[in-house]
Order: C-alpha cells, then sequence, then structure tokens
C-alpha cells in the first residue's frame, strides 16, 4: 500500500494524475463522475518563448486556501471529494503545474466545481510564477 | 517589532523579501504601508492586497499588533 497523500498538497516534487485519481475515487463507491483539470507550463506566452517557471509563494495562507478551497467546492456542488496539488519551485516547459480532481455521483457537478476550483484558485491562492526567457526572467504580473 | 514579508515580484522590487518594520502604538495596516509605499514605490505599485498573519486583511484601518506578520502581495499568478 502507497503511503496515503492529503487531498491538497503543495509540493515541489511531480505528481501522479493516476494516483490522485485513484485515491478520489477510493473515497467513495458512489462516485459517478470525476472531472480532473491539469495545468501545464507552455512553452511561450507574451510572445516570448518560456523554457522553465519557477513559483513562490506564501506557505502561511496557500495551503489552508487550497483546503478552504475544498471545502467550499465540496458544499457547494455537493462533491464526494476533491483534489487539489499544486507544484512550487522551477518546472520546465512541457511539465505539469497543477491538479484538480472533483468527484461527485453525476457528471454535472464534478465538471463545474473543477473549473470553478482553478478559477478560485488562481484569485485566492497566493502563488507567484516567473517566466524564463530568452530576453530574461520575468514575473508574470497581472494588472491590480 | 513588525515583520514585513514580499514574495515574487513586489519582493524584486523591494529587492529582500522580508523587513522588519519598528512597532508603534496603534499603527494602522494603511499607514505602514504608506510609509513602505514611500520608501518602494515601484514596488508597492504592484501591491494589491495585504495579509496579517496569514489572513488576507480587507479593512486597511486596522491597527496591528507587535510582532505580528503583514504581507503586501501583488495579485496572484499561479495555477
Amino acid at each position: 500500500m502507497g503511503e496515503l497523500k492529503n487531498a491538497v498538497r503543495i509540493q515541489l516534487d511531480d505528481f501522479s494524475q493516476d494516483e490522485e485519481i485513484r485515491a478520489l475515487q477510493a473515497t467513495s463507491k458512489r462516485m459517478g463522475g470525476i472531472a480532473t483539470f491539469l495545468g501545464c507550463a507552455r512553452d511561450f506566452s507574451e510572445g516570448r518563448e518560456v523554457s522553465e517557471i519557477s513559483f513562490d509563494a506564501y506557505d502561511r495562507m496557500a495551503l489552508p486556501e487550497m483546503q478552504k478551497l475544498r471545502t467550499e467546492a465540496i458544499e457547494r456542488f455537493g462533491l464526494l471529494d476533491a483534489r487539489i496539488i499544486h507544484r512550487l519551485g522551477v518546472v520546465r516547459a512541457g511539465d505539469s503545474i497543477v491538479f484538480i480532481a472533483t468527484g461527485a455521483e453525476h457528471r454535472a457537478p464534478a465538471l463545474e466545481a473543477c473549473r470553478w476550483i482553478i478559477d478560485e484558485l488562481k484569485e485566492r491562492v497566493p502563488i507567484w510564477k516567473k517566466e524564463t526567457t530568452p530576453q530574461g526572467d520575468a514575473w508574470v504580473t497581472p494588472h491590480p | 517589532m513588525i515583520t514585513v514579508l514580499f514574495f515574487g515580484p513586489v519582493a524584486e522590487r523591494v529587492g529582500t523579501n522580508r523587513l522588519d518594520v519598528a512597532y508603534r502604538d496603534g499603527m494602522s495596516l494603511q499607514e505602514l504601508r504608506a510609509q513602505l509605499q514611500t520608501q518602494y514605490p515601484d514596488a508597492f505599485e504592484l501591491v494589491s492586497l495585504a495579509a496579517v498573519d496569514g489572513t488576507h486583511f480587507r479593512d486597511m484601518s486596522v491597527p496591528l499588533a507587535d510582532s505580528c506578520e503583514v504581507v503586501f502581495m501583488s495579485k496572484f499568478s499561479g495555477g
């Protein structure tokens, strides 16, 4: 038996989508629909080639906020379970950054919740990314 | 003493991840921001939210406690 991993994690290491889906599905045989989102590092952004992305986070707030998102999603959409994993450190173009999996009795809430979680995560979780390009490194700075 | 933390683009413009600021009785989040904004105007152009002791604070008039931890943050870009 592998180690039971928390449903919400921030980590440096890559993750296995299969493992996360298996862990989600194991929580309830009533789960009729599982939706997933995988955020990947693109090799092109804002007109520049990107070789790698590095992430910084306010850990004290980031993990609790992600845990809140999971709890809110479960309540709001009537989910059976949800998992959220975000990497930190450096990822190369093509690597995985964030994974969300939602499970519900039916497909509609699972799909809606999955989208809701990633949209909310981008607004609420204190993580910042810096892109490495031939022109140098640059933090992505959405306008306030 | 108040610990002020910065991350990402704000930290880059301030030139450090952390400042220790002398505490004054009754000092508010807004006053702290104004003080640091004067010293680091380029960094504070990016600041759009603040947290105190790990919690997002919208009310900038809230008085701070000695030894608290404040973070001035730019819009997030995770996910």
